[in-house]
């Protein structure tokens, strides 16, 4: 049985089609990533199985449950964590708050317990140790993406969703957030990994899959995705191009 | 210059009761984006539970007291059942306008059953006030003085030294994000609410010997109250205690220097004068780093 399975999934903003039937599944211990060009659908997906976006059509299931119905604060509660695309790090709190308040989803953890697991987590994230109390929205986009998969991490989660963690960021500290990831993957959390920087995401992945406006359009090994002509001219080709142009 | 401490010691004690006032406005403020025209009658409600307690059925100031918070604690929860979560998801306009709306009823109810004329509440303690030299300090402003720094330290330590705290700050500024990470959302709004109506109610009832007790009480508070939250920068918790002490301040020299009748005018001048030129409050760059 999969960790979390997708069948036929559909959402719509309205008028758009967002994600046409979408099927996929990451087993426990996995890393896949979701590639695809900018509005291909791939935050969506995140976002449909966090529960910000309800499925017009198909089912979800995260260890043989449905997650029809449930809301974001119910499915986190179940042990998936979304770090969204841009980061979304509360500006008003500090770095070490903001980790903290990623324990939310959990019970009967007492505070001191909490601020342990946060300190802990600078060891992971050494970087950002000297910045743990400065504000957010102080923090640079690499400082504030680490602090994002910090908080993400506190949520002890069975499966977690990473939509974007280079977006934005200077090639040396792309390669430090996928060190980081890296070493989540060797801890054993299973990830799934949103990418538009196609040579990264599977540089990290297990396996992955290309959308394309809102349909899955190939699946596989890293190296078989990368070798794919269609694929790489399609979808991969023009990214790794930009990417060793710039 | 006795004067002066004189109507500085009342000016503050005004003050007090629009700070907290506007502390309540701006916690709603935060956590829903929503500017609470009702924000008054949360005073004003609570003066008149006191009246019904204390000067109708003639209970012991004290029970009478905590029954009134109380009973503001569940007006706080239905006000945010019936005006604010209906509404949640729409833009802010409807919401605004339904607080406009709970403003209106709340009021008029209060008329329907209480009529025109304003209720007396006595002072709380039989002790009217001393002199410190020639400066006359009235208890019932002492009282107020009193409350409002015991309750903006406890305020203090709890948004910043408590998961709860800021739980509640993260739901203020992203929801959407806070939800993610298993904050209860709808449950935080509602912990604002309650609390919010609860200091806009220790405010009515601190205030309800010094004013009259009337319907057009939450007006003026609210009208107040709303002009510190400009003085201080809006949204701003620090701004609006800020605001609300140098309103209080203002107005209190206003009347004893200028006019008297006018007293009320001056929140409307000095709200007029900075919305024109210092739009950003006093505070203004802090607001917007924070923002
Ligand atoms: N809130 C929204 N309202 C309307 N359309 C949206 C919304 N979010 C995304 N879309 C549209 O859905 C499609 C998929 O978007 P998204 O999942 O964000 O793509 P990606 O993350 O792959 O860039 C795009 O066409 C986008 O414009
Ligand atoms: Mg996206």
């Amino acid at each position: 049985m999969p960790l979390i399975e997708l069948k036929n999934v559909s959402v719509r903003y309205g008028e758009i089609e967002a994600l046409r039937g979408v099927s996929l599944s990451v087993e426990a211990g996995e890393v896949v990533t979701l590639l695809g060009g900018n509005g291909a659908g791939k935050s969506t997906t995140l976002r449909a199985i966090s529960g910000l976006t309800k499925p017009a059509s198909g089912e979800i299931i995260f260890e043989g449950q449905s997650l029809t119905g449930l809301g974001p604060e119910e499915i986190v509660r179940l042990g998936i964590a979304h770090v969204p695309e841009g980061r979304r790090v509360f500006p008003g709190l500090t770095a070490h708050e903001n980790i903290m308040l990623g324990a939310s989803n959990r019970s009967g953890v007492s505070k001191a317990q909490i601020d342990q697991e946060a300190d802990a987590m600078f060891d992971l994230f050494s970087d950002i140790r000297p910045f743990q109390h400065v504000l957010g929205w102080t923090l640079s986009g690499g400082q504030q993406q680490m602090v994002a998969v910090a908080r993400g991490l506190m949520a002890k989660p069975k499966l977690l969703l990473l939509d974007e963690p280079s977006l934005g960021l200077a090639p040396v500290i792309v390669s430090k957030v996928f060190e980081i990831i890296k070493e989540i993957r060797r801890r054993g959390t299973t990830v799934l990994l949103v990418e538009q920087n196609a040579r990264m995401g599977l540089s990290v992945a297990d396996r992955g899959y290309v959308l394309e406006t809102g349909r899955l359009v190939v699946t596989g090994k890293p190296d078989e995705l990368w070798n794919n002509e269609d694929v790489r001219a399609a979808y991969l080709g023009g990214h790794a191009r930009t990417a060793a142009k710039t | 210059m006795d004067i002066v401490f004189q109507l500085l010691f009342q000016g503050i004690g005004i003050g007090s009761v629009y700070a907290l006032v506007a502390l309540g406005f701006v916690l709603i403020f935060r956590a829903t984006n929503v500017v609470n025209f009702a924000q008054g009658e949360f005073s004003m409600v609570a003066a008149f539970l006191m009246v019904i307690f204390s000067v109708d059925l003639e209970w012991p100031y004290w029970i009478s007291f905590i029954l009134s918070l109380g009973g503001m604690a569940i007006y706080g929860a239905l006000f945010n059942l019936g005006v604010y979560f209906p509404l949640r998801h729409r833009t802010y306009l409807p919401v605004i306008i339904s607080t406009i709306g709970a403003s209106i009823l709340v009021s008029n109810s209060t008329l329907a059953l209480y009529g025109p004329q304003p209720q007396v509440l006595s002072n709380l303690l039989d002790f009217p006030g001393f002199n410190i030299g020639t400066v006359y300090l009235d208890t019932q402003y002492l009282l107020i003085i009193g409350v409002t720094v015991v309750l903006v330290a406890f305020q203090y330590w709890f948004f910043e030294h408590t998961l709860l705290g800021k739980k509640l700050q993260a739901t203020s500024q992203d929801k959407e994000m806070a939800s993610l990470l298993g904050i209860p959302v709808a449950t935080m709004i509602m912990v604002t609410f309650v609390y919010s109506a609860m200091i806009g109610g220790l405010a009515g009832i601190l205030v309800a010997p010094i004013l009259f007790v009337s319907i057009h009480m939450g007006g003026t508070i609210a009208l107040k109250a709303f002009a510190a939250t400009i003085i201080g920068g809006f949204g701003d918790v620090a701004g609006a205690i800020i605001g609300g002490l140098a309103l209080g301040v203002i107005e209190t020299f206003g009347a004893a220097y200028v006019s008297v009748p006018y007293k009320d005018g001056f929140a409307f001048l000095v709200l007029v004068a900075f919305l024109v030129f210092r739009p950003q409050g006093i505070f203004g760059e802090r607001v917007a780093e924070k923002a």
